[in-house]
C-alpha cells in the first residue's frame, strides 16, 4: 500500500530529523500560545468591560397608584416586546430592600408610608443593543398607562458600548498581527526542516516518486508537529492561568478550559499552519528537482 | 526503448553535448564508452529526464522529453532502475529499506517487498548487510546495493553510471554476472564506463564518446 509508506517515511521522516522537528514544533507552540493569549486577552477584557456595565440597560418605573393588574398588563407588553432577552420585577418592598442595603437605613423607619415605586428592569439581547432600538422601546413604554418613568442612562451605555467597538477593532488588528508574525517565524522554521530532507526528495523523485509521493510523507509529518505544538501550547496557557490563580495575580472570568472550541481552534490553526507551511517548503524544493 | 535524434545539450559553462543520434532497442546491452568528462552522466541523465535537450530530441519509453508532464517523468523512472555514479543511498536508513525504496513507492504489498529484496541482496552477496547503515558499507558494497536497488524492481531498462568503478576484480565480475543475468531476463542495459577491460571481457555494442560527441557506434 501507498499509504503505508506514506505514513512510514513520514514517521522516519520525524526520528531521523529530531532537532529540526523540536524546533519547528517548538515554534509552533510558541506561535499558538501568543495567539492563544490574545485571544484570550480580548475575551477577558469585553467581559470585565462588560461587568462595568449596570447589571440591565434600563429601568421602568411605575406610578404608585398602579394596581396588581395594571402591573400585569404592562410585565406582559414587556415581555412579549420583541428583542427582550430578560425581564425582572422589582416590587416597593424588594426596592426597600435595596435602598437599605445601599444606604444602611431603612426607608419604612423613617416614613411611615414607603415612597418607592416598583418597577421593572429589562435586558435587550446582542441584535437589540442599539440606542435607536431602545429609544423607540422607551417612547412605547412611556404611553402605557401606569408607568411613570423610564430610566436609561444612556451617556454610560453609549461610552461602554464604545469602547468595546474600539477594543474589538485593536484587538483584531493585533491578533492579526500577532498571527502573521507567527506564520512568518514558523514558515522559516519549517524551511529549515525541510531543507535538511533534501538527500530524500532528491532521492525518491529519481525513484520514481511522484510530486504527490514525495509530499505526502512531509504533509504527514506537518501534521503531527502542528499538532503536538497546539496541545503544548494549550498546556502552557492553561498553566499560565493556573499560576495566575495560584499567586492571586487576576480572578480571570475566562478560561481557556471552559472553551473547547478555542481549544480545538488553536490545535486546527496549528495543523493547518504547519501542514501548509511544509507543503510550501517542499514545493519550493520540487521545483529544483526534475 | 531509447532514441536521441540530433540532441544537443549546452552547459551555461560553455561545455556541450553535440548531434547525438542512437537508438538502444528492447533487449539490447550497449556500453557507453569514453573518458572522464566526455559526457557519459550527462547522456544518462538526459535519458533519466534529469537534463533536456537545448536542441533535438530524447525519446524514452514513448515519451519525449522536451515538455514532458512531472508525473510521467515519474512513471518512466519507475520502469528505469538506475545505478548511479554517486550511489545516492539514503544515509538515514538500513541497506533492506534503501533497496526495498522503489517498491514503496510502487505500492507493492510487504511480503512481496520482503522477498524480492531478500532475493537480491543474496544474489549480491549482501544478505548479512541488510540492517547495516550505508555509512559502515566498504564503497565498493555501497555500489553494490546501489545495483541492487535499480534491479529490485525488474525494470525495462537498467542505465548503470560506472557501477564497478570501486569495485576489485572479483567483486566486479560477480557485479557484471547480476547485470548480464538481468539482462538475459529481458531488460535493456546501457552500461557507462572509462575501462577498455570491461569491454573485452564481455562484448556487446558500444558507442565511445569523447568530448561530448560520438566517436564510434559498433556492434559486435
Ligand atoms: N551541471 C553541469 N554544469 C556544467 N557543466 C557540467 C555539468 N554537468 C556536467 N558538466 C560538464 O560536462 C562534461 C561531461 O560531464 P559528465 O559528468 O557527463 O562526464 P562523465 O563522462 O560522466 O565523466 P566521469 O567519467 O568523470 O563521470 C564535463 O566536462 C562536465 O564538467
Ligand atoms: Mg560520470
Amino acid at each position: 500500500m501507498k499509504l503505508s509508506y506514506i505514513i512510514r517515511e513520514g514517521i522516519i521522516g520525524i526520528s531521523r530529523s529530531r532537532m529540526p522537528f523540536m524546533n519547528s514544533v517548538f515554534s509552533v507552540t510558541i506561535a499558538l500560545v501568543f495567539v492563544g493569549i490574545g485571544i484570550l486577552s480580548v475575551d477577558n477584557g469585553l467581559q470585565y468591560i462588560g461587568d462595568l456595565q449596570a447589571d440591565y440597560d434600563l429601568e421602568i418605573f411605575l406610578n404608585n397608584e398602579s394596581g396588581m393588574k395594571e402591573t400585569r398588563q404592562i410585565a406582559a407588553i414587556i415581555t412579549e416586546y420583541p428583542g427582550i432577552l430578560r425581564v425582572e420585577y422589582l416590587s416597593k418592598e424588594d426596592a426597600a430592600a435595596l435602598y437599605n442595603a445601599e444606604f444602611g437605613e431603612d426607608v419604612l423607619s423613617l416614613l411611615d408610608d414607603n415612597p418607592l415605586p416598583s418597577s421593572f428592569r429589562v435586558n435587550f439581547d446582542e441584535n437589540h443593543r442599539s440606542i435607536a432600538y431602545i429609544q423607540s422601546f422607551i417612547q412605547s413604554m412611556e404611553f402605557l398607562e401606569g408607568v411613570d418613568e423610564v430610566m436609561f442612562k444612556k451617556d454610560l451605555f453609549d461610552r461602554v458600548q464604545g469602547i468595546m467597538q474600539k477594543v474589538y477593532t485593536i484587538a483584531a488588528a493585533a491578533l492579526f498581527l500577532i498571527i502573521l508574525s507567527t506564520v512568518f517565524l514558523t514558515a522559516n522554521n519549517l524551511r529549515l526542516m525541510i531543507l535538511a530532507r533534501y538527500e530524500f526528495i532528491e532521492a525518491v523523485r529519481l525513484l520514481g516518486a511522484s510530486d504527490f509521493m514525495v509530499k505526502a510523507p512531509f504533509f504527514l509529518e506537518g501534521g503531527i508537529l502542528g499538532f503536538l505544538g497546539g496541545i503544548i501550547a494549550v498546556l502552557i496557557i492553561i498553566g499560565l492561568e493556573t499560576a495566575l490563580d495560584v499567586y492571586q495575580i487576576i480572578d480571570l472570568p475566562i478560561r481557556i478550559m471552559n472553551y473547547p472550541e478555542v481549544i480545538l481552534g488553536l490545535i486546527l490553526f496549528g495543523i493547518s499552519l504547519s501542514a501548509l507551511g511544509v507543503l510550501k517548503s517542499v514545493r519550493r524544493m520540487l521545483r529544483f528537482v526534475a | 526503448m531509447i532514441s536521441f535524434d540530433n540532441v544537443h545539450l549546452r552547459f551555461d559553462t560553455g561545455i556541450s553535448l553535440r548531434d547525438l543520434n542512437f537508438d538502444i532497442e528492447k533487449n539490447e546491452f550497449v556500453y557507453l564508452y569514453g573518458p572522464s568528462g566526455s559526457g557519459k552522466t550527462s547522456i544518462l541523465k538526459l535519458i533519466y529526464m534529469d537534463l533536456f535537450p537545448n536542441d533535438g530530441q530524447v525519446k524514452v519509453l514513448g515519451h519525449v522529453s522536451t515538455g514532458i508532464k512531472r508525473r510521467d517523468i515519474a512513471r518512466i523512472r519507475q520502469r528505469i532502475g538506475m545505478v548511479f555514479q554517486k550511489f545516492r543511498l539514503l544515509s538515514d536508513r538500513d541497506i533492506y529499506s534503501n533497496i526495498a525504496l522503489p517498491l514503496e513507492i510502487q505500492g507493492h504489498k510487504s511480503n512481496e517487498i520482503r522477498r524480492k529484496v531478500v532475493h537480491v541482496a543474496d544474489e549480491l552477496g549482501l544478505h548479512s548487510r541488510l540492517h547495516h547503515f550505508p555509512h559502515e558499507l566498504s564503497g565498493g558494497e555501497q555500489q553494490r546495493v546501489a545495483l541492487a536497488r535499480s534491479t529490485v524492481n525488474s525494470p525495462d531498462i537498467i542505465l548503470a553510471d560506472e557501477p564497478t568503478a570501486h569495485l576489485d576484480e572479483k567483486a566486479s565480475a560477480e557485479v557484471m554476472e547480476w547485470i548480464w543475468k538481468i539482462h538475459a531476463g529481458g531488460t535493456s542495459v546501457l552500461f557507462a564506463t572509462h575501462k577498455e577491460h570491461i569491454l573485452k571481457q564481455e562484448p556487446a555494442r558500444t558507442i565511445s564518446i569523447d568530448s561530448g560527441e560520438i566517436i564510434q557506434d559498433r556492434s559486435v
